[in-house]
């Protein structure tokens, strides 16, 4: 890009083509006022505080939208924009109530903090005193239209960022204020509680009912961790101050990672589900008595040293790598067994024996693309997944690609159309038929010659033996026509991406795992080198806990007589409560209560997200985190680690 | 060297700013000893005399507020406003989202602790002005020291200030509207 010289304030300075003068000023330690400006969001020059002089322009004009060029002279604090600027402050502040002493973000206002530096110690104007309402509906976001600017950065926010564009102005000129949809309240709205607005707000106009009062950002401390809820891995920004979690943002609002869900950035602080508190053991007569903590690692330690050899561990995929690999070695050094699985591992193996049999290069999960390759989709096949609900940051991309960037979207899911207001196509295939469904894909493709590299004979034979064209429709239950309809939108994409999930690994078919990895491959897409093809997983470190070989193997159930289970908060399958029943012994360490704990014999607690120890976890797309301890462990709780040392310990080793 | 007069008033406030007076600790002995306060909520003086400095607590709500503040504003040389009520209107422009007879209906008749029935009303009894406003938009100000309370730094600061004969503007940083 060609480099630009311009001068600021009598300095030589220089930028890119397509620049603003903002952008020049702020890489340059230039101050300038700004509202409505947000990095990660465009520019729309709403809040007029960014005003600067140009030579040879007739009027200031604003900095964030305005391009730099060549020999540009700007000045930027001269008497009469410094003059501009607090008249402008004052009008805002006439505008609507913005008296701090009963606002609640007082202290992390940017109005505020821009009328003490333009030492704003009076209004000059009369006030207007509209009576506007606060709509609180919503479970975790209240607006209050009296202490709104209209900047619009959170309706940009909306758009932009989270791509639902739930809130915009309503209404015309003096009577703008923001609007949920057609003006309905926010808990009645398409809204989804993300809660990017609230980041974005530079007032108390929207805030989270969850940190009122709770603490000003300057009286706490900021600490970087990962999400420790889905796969994708999102980096937190928590506040915490005196022991509590304050506030849960984003880091930036720029980037295709900045959206954050309701559960990452409101759930996690609000948290009612009982906690398991102290350790429990099973009396004789059959039910669980808390018993210390002492006593609980005693008696696991005797039940433990006769099971040497012949018991399974069972780990979820909500822990860090450290915490994993720990395990690993404690079962395999400490109690002589390999046999070790991951509570998601059954899904790791039908995803890697299906790019097995696609590629056996050993890449592994390494062929698929990041989740930043959804926005440079120009076609999203979500197939078997519903991103929205299960990973909705994902959701989040999915919609921008589509809204923004005008990426065609379809949907394969038997049972309903899970992106409803957005989807061009949906095809239904009966339940089970999904493996034909693409087969029959994967030949129209062919058949119409927008194929972009040969296919080799044996996907020749494999498609065309196992797949004749006319049975498609009747076993699918989706029109040829429909079919069609998508080969043509997939097909002639440049990039191309299938996003498949759950309910397609729930067939536990690998082959069905090969035939979309085979699809996807024989249009050419790729997205960044990669295939055009992302597999959502289920947990915050599933891939991690994948990679380190914990999931290679089923558990072997001859010669198990107890079972070691290391949980969060996760549910097990009803088939394998029945396995564990028949069990002699069963230690279940866990955060909450689950099926798990209710056959356990003995239950041991373990800290929650917030005060476990920290480590590394493994996004669904490889990235790798770090999460850090935010909190103390509850009193006479122990971490995972010291509970395992102990053990190891008493067990001799 | 004579010490300053000074008058201060409170009107629509809730008089935490003069109580806030007592935030500068020590430094209040060497400033008392440079001041001579006449009328002023302390020393309960009704009537008014010329002035050096007149101070304003509180934000415009009634026909006396406005009688009161007219009436020092004609004996004092420099006006200041103290606090946010004073400056901006403050916590008492709450009230300016409803009609007066709303507020006092509310007040005197609706409130759950209310017992009475009627809204007193006599000659001798001020009326709510239609809006609450802050005192520049009644009279002229000389200056301005926001703050909900002011902070003791800011309370020093302006005090100073006119104690060396200069009319105090308030730093960015000294300056709080909470």
């Amino acid at each position: 890009m060609e480099e630009i010289t311009l001068k600021i304030n009598d300095r030589q300075v220089k930028g890119k083509e397509g620049d603003t003068v903002l952008a020049v000023c702020r890489a340059n330690d230039i101050y300038v006022p700004t509202l409505c400006h947000l990095e990660g969001l465009s520019d729309v020059g709403a809040c007029r505080m960014c005003m600067v002089e140009v030579e040879g322009e007739r009027k200031p004009v604003p900095a964030c939208t305005y391009p730099v060029r060549n020999g540009l002279v700007v000045k930027t604090h001269t008497e009469a924009l410094e003059k501009h600027r607090r008249l402008i402050l004052e009008l805002i502040f006439t505008e609507r109530n913005h008296f701090c002493m009963f606002c609640e973000q007082s202290g992390d206002c940017e109005l505020q903090e821009l009328a003490y530096r333009y030492q704003m110690d009076n209004i000059r104007y009369p006030y207007t005193n509209p009576r506007l309402p606060v709509d609180s509906l919503n479970d975790y976001l209240v607006i209050d239209h009296n202490r709104c600017v209209l900047c619009g950065r959170c309706v940009r926010a909306c758009s932009e960022v989270v791509g639902i564009h739930t809130l915009d102005f309503g209404k015309r000129g003096w009577k703008t204020t923001i609007s949920a949809d057609l003006e309905q309240p926010l808990g009645e709205s398409s809204c989804i509680s993300c809660g990017a607005c609230a980041q974005a707000c530079p007032t108390g106009a929207i805030f989270s009912k969850l940190s009122l009062y709770k603490g000003k950002t300057s009286e706490c401390q900021q600490v970087a961790t990962v999400c420790p809820l889905c796969s994708v891995g999102c980096e937190l920004n928590v506040l915490v101050k005196d022991g509590n979690l304050v506030r849960i943002e984003a880091p930036s609002l720029e980037g295709p990672r900045a959206p954050l869900c309701d559960r990452g950035r409101f759930g996690l602080l609000y948290d009612e589900r009982p906690r398991i508190t102290s350790p429990l053991v099973r009396d004789k007569r059959g039910e669980l008595k808390e018993r210390s903590i002492g006593e609980a690692i005693d008696l696991a330690t005797m039940k433990l040293r006769e099971l040497k050899g012949s018991i399974a561990g069972i780990i979820s995929t909500r822990y860090s790598n450290e915490t994993l690999s720990l395990f690993h070695k404690f079962m395999h050094d400490v109690m002589g067994s390999d046999n070790i699985d991951t509570l998601d591992g059954k899904k790791y193996r039908i995803i890697t024996e299906g790019i097995r049999c696609f590629r056996d290069d050993g890449a592994g999960l390494d062929i698929e693309c990041s989740i930043e390759g959804v926005l440079q989709a120009d076609c999203i096949v979500v197939a078997g997944a519903d991103p929205q609900r299960t990973h909705p940051v994902v959701g989040c991309l999915i919609r921008r690609a589509v809204s923004q960037e005008g990426a065609k979207l379809i949907v394969i899911n038997s049972a309903r159309d899970v992106f409803p207001l957005w989807s061009n196509l949906w095809l239904r295939p009966e339940v089970g038929s999904e493996q034909i469904l693409f087969e029959g894909l994967t030949k129209i493709l062919m058949d119409k010659g927008l194929t972009r590299r040969e296919n080799t004979p044996a996907e020749l034979a494999a498609v065309l033996s196992d797949c004749a064209l006319d049975e498609v429709d009747r076993i699918t239950g989706v029109e040829i026509r429909d079919l069609e309809a998508a080969v043509n939108m997939y097909g002639e994409a440049k990039r191309g991406i299938i996003i498949y999930g759950d309910e397609l690994l729930d067939r536990n078919a690998p082959a069905l795992v090969n035939s979309l990895l085979r699809l996807a491959s024989l249009t050419g897409n790729q997205i960044d080198e990669k295939l055009g093809v992302i597999s959502l997983k289920p947990y915050t470190n599933s891939r991690g806990g994948w990679e380190l070989g914990i999931a290679a193997g089923e558990i072997q159930a001859d010669n198990v007589r107890g079972a070691y289970l290391v949980l969060d908060d996760e549910q097990l399958d009803e088939k394998l409560v029945e396995q564990l029943k028949s069990l002699d012994f069963i230690v279940v360490q866990a955060s909450y209560q689950s099926s798990a704990t209710s056959v356990a014999d003995i239950v041991l607690p373990s800290p929650i997200w917030s005060e476990r120890q920290g480590g590394e976890y493994v996004s669904l797309d490889g990235r790798t985190g770090k999460s850090q301890q935010l909190l103390q462990p509850r009193k006479g709780m122990l971490q995972f680690e010291e509970v395992l040392a102990r053990l190891t310990k008493n067990l001799g080793h | 060297m004579a010490k300053v007069k000074i008058a201060t008033v409170w009107l629509d406030c809730c008089s935490g700013c003069h109580m806030s007076f007592l935030d500068i600790d020590e430094a209040i002995i060497g400033v008392a000893e440079q001041l001579e306060f006449t009328r002023c909520p302390i020393t309960d003086i009704k009537e008014f005399s010329p002035v050096d400095v007149g101070i304003v607590e509180g934000a415009v709500s009634t026909t006396n507020d406005e009688e009161v503040l007219r009436k020092l504003r004609t004996n004092c040389k420099i006006l200041m406003a103290w606090g946010d009520c004073a400056c901006f209107g403050g916590i008492c422009t709450m009230r300016n989202l409803f009609d007066t007879e709303d507020v006092l209906k509310r007040y005197y008749l609706e409130t759950e602790s209310t017992k009475g029935d009627i809204i007193p009303a006599s000659e001798e009894i001020p009326r709510l002005l239609e809006k609450v406003l802050p005192i520049n938009q009644v009279v002229k100000v000389d200056c301005y020291v926001p703050g909900c309370p002011p902070s003791s730094k800011a309370i020093l600061y302006a005090v100073s200030e006119l104690l060396q004969g200069r009319i105090p503007v308030l730093p960015g940083d000294m300056m709080r509207f909470d």
